[in-house]
């Protein structure tokens, strides 16, 4: 073998996974090469930390008797003689056990402590966590998610030097519940501010407040600690993430109080996601529309977010790094014991740029970054659209759930049913369109309407059965702005343009007798179709190729607006199942001639 | 005279309830050092532990006298996979995360505890060391994490491994193939810290 051998190969040999072939080969090569020799070295002692795990366990006699007593009563016969029971029995259990819980509620803390419900961490389901924790922490002395008054408090001073590290297991304080939580979806940058607040009992001194991230899609550098009470007395001294510990972190807090605090925690996560969407249900004369707008909001983030004032960003909001990629990171720092950076905003047109430049070394200050992302509100000025659209109430989104909300309905707002024809545009189909306002004359204009997809249905009969018409995304539409809805081609309105007649004139010669300039003259009937029981509006525009072009319409109650340079618009009104022909006649200039028309 | 397993059993069955006692007694250390292994966690470990001998205590009528280390294992694997998969329905990690434990039972905290016991900072790099090799066998997929821990820990051979698996010979070293190279990338490097 000439080549070196891989990590595979290596560690195949090292734990005999080869096969006897392929261990005499790689023995072989491992005999004449120092480099695979050293690289076989360094595996061996990586697993050697695998022996870390190699402590010696020793079942209880306990465990043993509870395991040999229990299998001295078979299940089936507990099963059967607990079918038997009667419904009496049922409900006399039910009392039993509200009234053992009662009485177990009003047991000092300390007693139920000695009960065995402690649990290891990180393997705890969610309702072991909420309701094992307190228990754990009651018994250190102080009530909640405190910890235990060690010999230091009942010092008169602080000490002025920082712990460099917890001294115990029993200094740490871990999160307790949220109290209430704010969600900030910044859905453009897959950004989600999450605001919580959290009661924490704090001793008088230096106390660790230790929180993980882990399987989450939190940015562990956006974390941000403050007091809501107190705060004079008490103050964040430093974030640490510890080396070797994986999505792990802790507050050091100096506080002058003892007691319970509320605390505003404040950070960035990703995987949080909301689409609105909206359903239109036209009336039978299509002159008025039923609007609902949802929100769909889903939740991938790895954290369930329960009871959250949910509020969504319309707007554009540029970051320099990933928030998921970020969270993805084993030290927040990317490496430990880094210095901690600050975090700041810059405020652009179009939204939030957070800007290379802008990360400074020095202590954690996102708290400002937030509060500017925060106070954001509707602007409508130029390009900086920027909206925050509140849920009311609060919702639960627990993880990967996904979650629809009525974000507004909206009775009889006026619309007008467009149909348009642009040849340049739609070829030879006719579009329909819904045109409203997102104003108070339509019933609307409370709020801007953020971006989204949008259903039409059209009432097909008297007793309420709807027929889809079309469907479109709608870009965000500020308050007062008028909004066409493209429901797609229209069948039951044509309109076919054929050309009549076509001629030249006026020819212009040069010097050289050779043609300078002409006129081209041609005769359009445009042949309208409405095969619908309701009068429709029409819109058609026509485009002559060049700027110098003169129109005549052949009927009288019909005239054409000048679109642009080379384009004119016909709009009319057309009866229900009706036929009509539209004559024009349009002269196009050339060469020399186009001076001419412009004289 | 010592009893074979075999026998054992069949007293077992006979009623003789000494007998499954000196059974669990046999194997309890290994079963349980197995679950921990596995779960990471000595109450859920327990738990495991008596749903493991619970099915023994069920299923033994079904044993047919050959290999009962890697019959009992099997159910003990089957238990630990089963009930990771109900934990792993559970488990929501989180910011209120509870890693606040007494002493005896907190493995995030290993590195406090241990620095707590002991002032060598050595103790406290070798406690945090096992904290991280801990996480790392636990990310492990079930099954690659069941070999790993039969194979490395509880020194069964790979053939040994495949009968508690159920699979053949080579499926055992695919998976702790994969859960070693998972692990190379893994595991921290201890030769610079405490011995």
């Amino acid at each position: 073998m000439k080549r070196h051998l891989t990590e595979q190969e290596l560690i195949e040999y090292r734990f005999k996974l080869a096969s006897d072939a392929q261990m005499g080969e790689i023995g072989g090569h491992l005999g004449e090469c120092g480099q695979c020799r050293g690289e076989l070295g360094r595996l061996a002692r990586k697993f050697a930390a695998l022996d870390l795990l190699h402590e010696e366990i020793k079942a209880s006699e306990d465990l043993i008797s509870q395991v040999v007593e229990q299998a001295g009563q078979p299940r089936r016969i507990r099963l059967a003689a607990y079918r038997k029971l009667p419904a009496w029995a049922g409900a006399a259990a039910a009392v039993l056990v509200v009234g053992l819980l009662l009485v177990v509620s009003n047991l000092p803390k300390s007693d139920l402590y000695k009960e065995p419900v402690a649990r290891g961490p990180g393997i705890a389901g969610i309702d072991e966590k909420e309701t094992l924790a307190p228990y754990k922490f009651a018994a250190e002395g102080v009530g909640g998610f405190g910890m235990r008054p060690t010999a230091d408090l009942a010092e008169p001073g602080i000490s002025e030097q920082a712990p460099f590290a917890p001294a115990s297991a029993i200094e740490l304080v871990t999160l307790p519940r949220r109290d209430n939580v704010q969600l900030t979806i910044y859905n453009s940058a897959d950004l989600t501010l999450v605001r919580e607040r959290r009661n924490l009992t704090l001793k008088r001194g230096w106390n660790w407040l230790q929180f993980m991230w882990a399987n989450t899609l939190i940015d562990p550098t956006s974390l941000s600690l403050e007091p809501l009470e107190k705060g004079d007395e008490i103050d964040i001294q430093q974030l640490v993430f510890p080396a070797r510990l994986r999505e792990l972190g802790r507050w050091l807090i100096r506080s002058e109080v003892s007691g319970q605090v509320p605390f505003e925690i404040t950070y960035f996560t990703s995987g949080l996601s909301w689409r609105a969407f909206y359903m239109g249900t036209l009336g039978r004369d299509e002159k008025t529309m039923q609007m609902k707008g949802y929100v769909v909001v889903g939740n991938n983030s790895g954290e369930d977010y329960e009871d959250a004032q949910t509020r969504l960003i319309v707007g554009q909001v540029h970051l320099l790094d990933q928030i998921a990629e970020l969270a993805a990171r084993q030290y927040a720092y990317g490496r430990p014991g880094a210095e901690v950076v600050m975090l700041e905003e810059a405020l652009d047109a179009g939204g939030i740029h957070l800007a290379n430049g802008l990360f400074a070394p020095g202590v954690v200050e996102l708290k400002q970054a937030v509060e500017l992302l925060d106070r954001k509100e509707i602007k409508k000025e130029g390009l900086s659209e920027y909206f925050l659209y509140t849920i009311e109430g609060t919702e639960t989104i627990p993880h990967q759930w996904g979650k629809r909300l009525l974000s507004f309905e909206a009775e009889d707002i006026k619309v007008d049913s467009l149909y348009k024809y642009d040849e340049e545009r739609w070829g030879d189909q006719t579009i329909r369109f819904v045109k409203f306002a997102n104003d108070k004359d339509h019933n609307l204009g409370e709020t801007p309407i953020p971006d989204g997809d949008v259903r039409i249905y059209s009432q097909a009969d008297d007793i309420g059965h709807l027929s889809y018409v079309g469907g479109t995304s709608v870009k965000y539409i500020p308050v007062s702005e008028e909004v066409e809805l493209d429901l797609g081609p229209a069948r039951l309105v044509k309109v076919e343009p054929v050309l009549m007649s076509f001629k030249t004139d006026n020819y212009m010669f040069d010097t050289k007798k050779e043609i300078a300039g002409w006129d081209e003259i041609r005769s359009w009937d445009m042949k309208l179709t409405n095969t619908r029981e309701l009068p429709v509006e029409i819109e058609i525009t026509r485009g002559f190729g060049t700027a110098y072009w003169t129109l005549r319409m052949d009927a009288k109650d019909v005239d054409y607006k000048k679109h642009d340079a080379t384009h004119a618009r016909f709009e009319l009104k057309l009866g229900p199942r009706t036929k009509r022909t539209l004559g024009y006649t349009v002269t196009t200039y050339h060469g020399v001639r186009e001076e001419a028309m412009s004289k | 005279m010592v009893n074979t397993d075999k026998s054992l059993i069949d007293a077992h069955c006979g009623g003789d309830r000494t007998a499954f006692g000196e059974l669990v007694r046999r194997y309890g250390d290994s079963v349980l050092g197995y679950l921990m292994r596995m779960t990471g966690n000595r109450e859920q470990a327990e738990d495991l532990f008596q749903e493991t001998f619970k099915r023994v205590h069920e299923k033994a009528h079904t044993f047919r006298g050959l290999g009962f280390k890697n019959w009992l294992f099997r159910i003990a694997t089957n238990a630990a996979i089963d009930g990771l998969r109900r934990q792993k329905r559970l488990r929501v990690v989180s910011l209120n995360q509870s890693v606040v434990c007494s002493d005896e039972n907190c493995d995030e905290l290993g590195a406090v505890t241990a620095a707590d016991c002991c002032d060598a900072s050595d103790e406290a790099i070798r406690a945090e060391q096992t904290v991280q090799v801990r996480q790392a066998v636990d990310e492990l997929p079930a099954k690659q994490r069941a070999t790993l821990v039969l194979a490395y820990y509880q020194q069964l051979s790979y053939s040994e491994v495949a009968e508690v698996m159920g699979c053949s010979t080579g499926t055992v070293k695919v998976q702790m193939s994969r859960a070693l190279r998972t692990l190379a990338r893994r595991l921290p490097d201890t030769s610079g810290g405490a011995q």
